[in-house]
């Protein structure tokens, strides 16, 4: 871009008169795109899930199985959600407030869930805890089990989502400096003021984005849950996993209405983020 | 309350901000940490504060080792450069913020707390504020806000990181004056950061000028700008010409003129460096012996006396002399015209001597 407003008003001019048609195209091709990749897709869903009625939608929706699914999801984010709040939270006042060793080092390990695939995410989880694996044995021994059950659904969950809310956090909190705490501090607060009443207050709205986007992903999530899950009807499905279960068995007004579910919780998480994303935008001036 | 700065060391990896430096600051004294940016002057404010901890040495409150108090239980009030209130408090929270984080058997009743905010509020004048948020005031009430703050916790001891340093010049020049008047009023220990001479000679009762981490020279505004310790507060404190020349016993030799030095009369035919003055430096137009020629480069009426900017002949080097303005008019000055210039007063220095230690 610089190269080219650096040209002598005397060659762009000419240049970008005749190319006039330029944005047209341009617009054109993406929205093409978008269709083609996002739009289409998304109806598809919502058609496909109501082919065959409201009836049988929500039918899908109700069915036992499903409904375990939809639940286990929800059990799955509850529980990742807020403990990746408190690490988040932790994580990035630290980075962004105090200096110690080690920090570049913690930032390199908060992204690792972004950098590594999900599916490798399970099977870490997979060698640790699983039977064959190095604790796997001795958990069995006292009657837990992680792998193929609850628990090790809920550890893949927190692994994929934990970069959200720190990455969201930590360049909030660098660009609003350490002046306000360290006048906290000089004012007589402790360490728990100064989270409450100072820092927290002030990246609240980061924080929620933060949050959304991480709950749609803890949702969402389907390679690092798939691999620990074993896939037992009603117990250790997901919601992602039930619909991978009903599609390969030809049941598509069910896998799509339950992907319908999913979609929806797309949109709102968008609708939530827009509308989150400009209050972020606030806190970030002054 | 008196504040003693002993011995103190501050590295930043290889950077040494402070090298042991050690200040004595009296009760009741508004002093002004002066030196360019980069000198650590700030550090030593943050060091004083307690937000920075000290490679070595110790602070002294009223002649009590605070070096290893928390910052929390130091009671100082602190003013920043970008004023650092909470974004997301009205003015009144702000203000109130040091009362409301006290222990609970030393918290002020909600009353008492407005009863001194208000009061506060009006000592700055902005009392009708109090509901609005920062960034809804301009820098100057900003800073205002800022002071009543620090304030409200009665502090012994109040320190400000350039305080005028991000307001425009006339704000600045007015938040100035009401600074040194309330110090006059209520005579709080007070340390401020500048690079602004002007300001510095204008607020201070003394004056601390910082360079590379090493403090130059401590003295009332006078003292400093009539008897520079060194080359740099010389340099630091105006505009200043330097003229090559030779000291033996007490007289130096400069451009062929003789000059008093009797700080240096046991030096035998040593090299210095003569430090003058713009407006000590006398413009001639006949040639004479003990001038030197310079070129007129520009002519500048500054109110009642013409800057005058010259290129000597002998070195090109550029010097630049103050002269009356009716002594300019006398002259007939022309732009491009050769003028003979001679230093009238002078601060000499021995080159032995680094440019900016002070051994000179």
């Amino acid at each position: 871009m610089a190269a080219v407003l650096d040209l002598p008003m005397s060659v762009v001019r000419p240049r970008a008169r005749r190319v006039a048609g330029v944005p047209v195209a341009l617009v054109g091709i993406a929205l093409a795109y978008l269709t083609l990749f996002l739009f289409l897709p998304l109806f598809a869903v919502f058609f496909e899930a109501l082919r065959k009625g409201w009836g049988v939608y929500a039918a899908a929706v109700a069915d036992a199985d499903a409904w375990a699914a939809i639940r286990l999801t929800l059990l799955a984010a509850a529980i990742a959600v807020p403990a990746n709040l408190v690490f988040g939270v932790a994580a990035a006042w630290a980075i962004a407030k105090f200096d110690f060793p080690g920090k570049s080092v913690l930032i390199t390990l908060i992204d690792l869930p972004f950098s590594v695939s999900p599916v490798v995410s399970g099977l870490i989880y997979v060698l640790v805890f699983g039977l064959q694996g190095w604790f796997g044995p001795a958990l069995a021994d006292h009657g837990v089990k992680v792998i193929f059950a609850v628990p090790g659904i809920v550890l893949a969950t927190i692994f994929v989502t934990f970069p959200f809310i720190a990455r969201e956090l930590i360049p909030l909190m660098q660009a609003q400096g350490r002046e306000e705490e360290e006048a906290a501090v000089l004012l007589g607060a402790n360490a728990w003021h100064l989270l409450w009443r100072v820092t927290l207050p002030n990246v609240k709205w980061g924080l929620l984005y933060g949050v959304i986007l991480c709950n749609a992903r803890a949702m969402g999530e389907f390679g690092a849950v798939s691999v620990v899950s074993g896939h037992v009807r009603g117990l250790t499905n997901t919601l992602p996993l039930h619909i991978e279960i009903l599609y390969n068995e030809y049941q598509f007004a069910g896998a799509f209405a339950c992907a319908s579910l999913l979609a929806i919780l797309a949109l709102v998480t968008l609708v939530l983020k827009t509308w989150v994303e400009s209050r972020v935008a606030r806190e970030t001036v002054i | 309350m008196s504040i003693q700065v002993i011995d103190v060391s501050k590295r930043f990896g290889t950077f040494e901000a402070l090298h042991h430096v050690s200040l004595d600051i009296e009760p009741g004294e508004l002093v002004a940490l002066l030196g360019p940016s980069g000198s650590g002057k700030t550090t030593l404010l943050r060091v004083i504060a307690g937000l920075e901890v000290p490679d070595s040495g110790s602070i002294l409150f009223n002649a009590q080792d605070t070096t290893a108090k928390r910052v929390q239980d130091r009671n100082v009030g602190f003013v920043f450069q970008h004023y650092a209130l909470f974004r997301h408090m009205t003015i009144f929270e702000n203000v109130a913020f040091g009362l409301r984080v006290r222990p609970r058997a030393l918290r002020p009743s909600n009353e008492a707390i407005r009863e001194k905010v208000v009061k506060l509020l009006k000592l700055v004048q902005l009392e009708w504020l109090a509901d609005r948020y920062p960034h809804q005031l301009s820098g100057g009430q900003r800073q205002r806000i800022a002071l009543a703050r620090a304030r409200a916790i009665e502090p012994k001891v109040l320190l400000l990181d350039e305080p005028f340093g991000a307001l425009d010049a006339k704000v600045r020049r007015e938040l100035r004056r009401w600074l040194r008047r309330l110090h006059d009023e209520i005579h709080l220990t007070s340390v401020f950061v500048t690079h602004d001479q002007e300001e510095a000679f204008e607020v201070a009762d003394r004056i601390v000028v910082v360079n590379r981490g090493r403090i130059e020279q401590v003295g009332a505004p006078g003292e400093v700008y009539d008897h520079p310790a060194t080359p740099f507060v010389y340099q630091f404190l105006g505009n200043v010409n330097l003229f090559e020349g030779r000291i033996s016993r007490g007289i130096a030799h400069v451009s062929g003129r003789r000059l008093a030095a009797p700080e240096h009369d046991g030096a035998v035919d040593a090299l210095a460096t003569a430090y003058v003055r713009p407006h000590d430096i006398d413009v001639s137009v006949q040639k004479s012996d003990s001038a030197v020629a310079a070129t007129v480069d520009h002519a500048v009426a500054l109110g009642s006396v013409v800057r005058l900017e010259l290129t000597r002949h002998d070195t090109g080097d550029v010097v630049e002399a103050e002269i009356p303005r009716d002594r300019y008019d006398g002259l007939k000055i022309v732009h491009g015209q050769v003028v003979y210039l001679a230093p009238r007063r002078a601060r000499f220095f021995l080159e032995t001597a680094a440019p900016t230690s002070e051994a000179a």
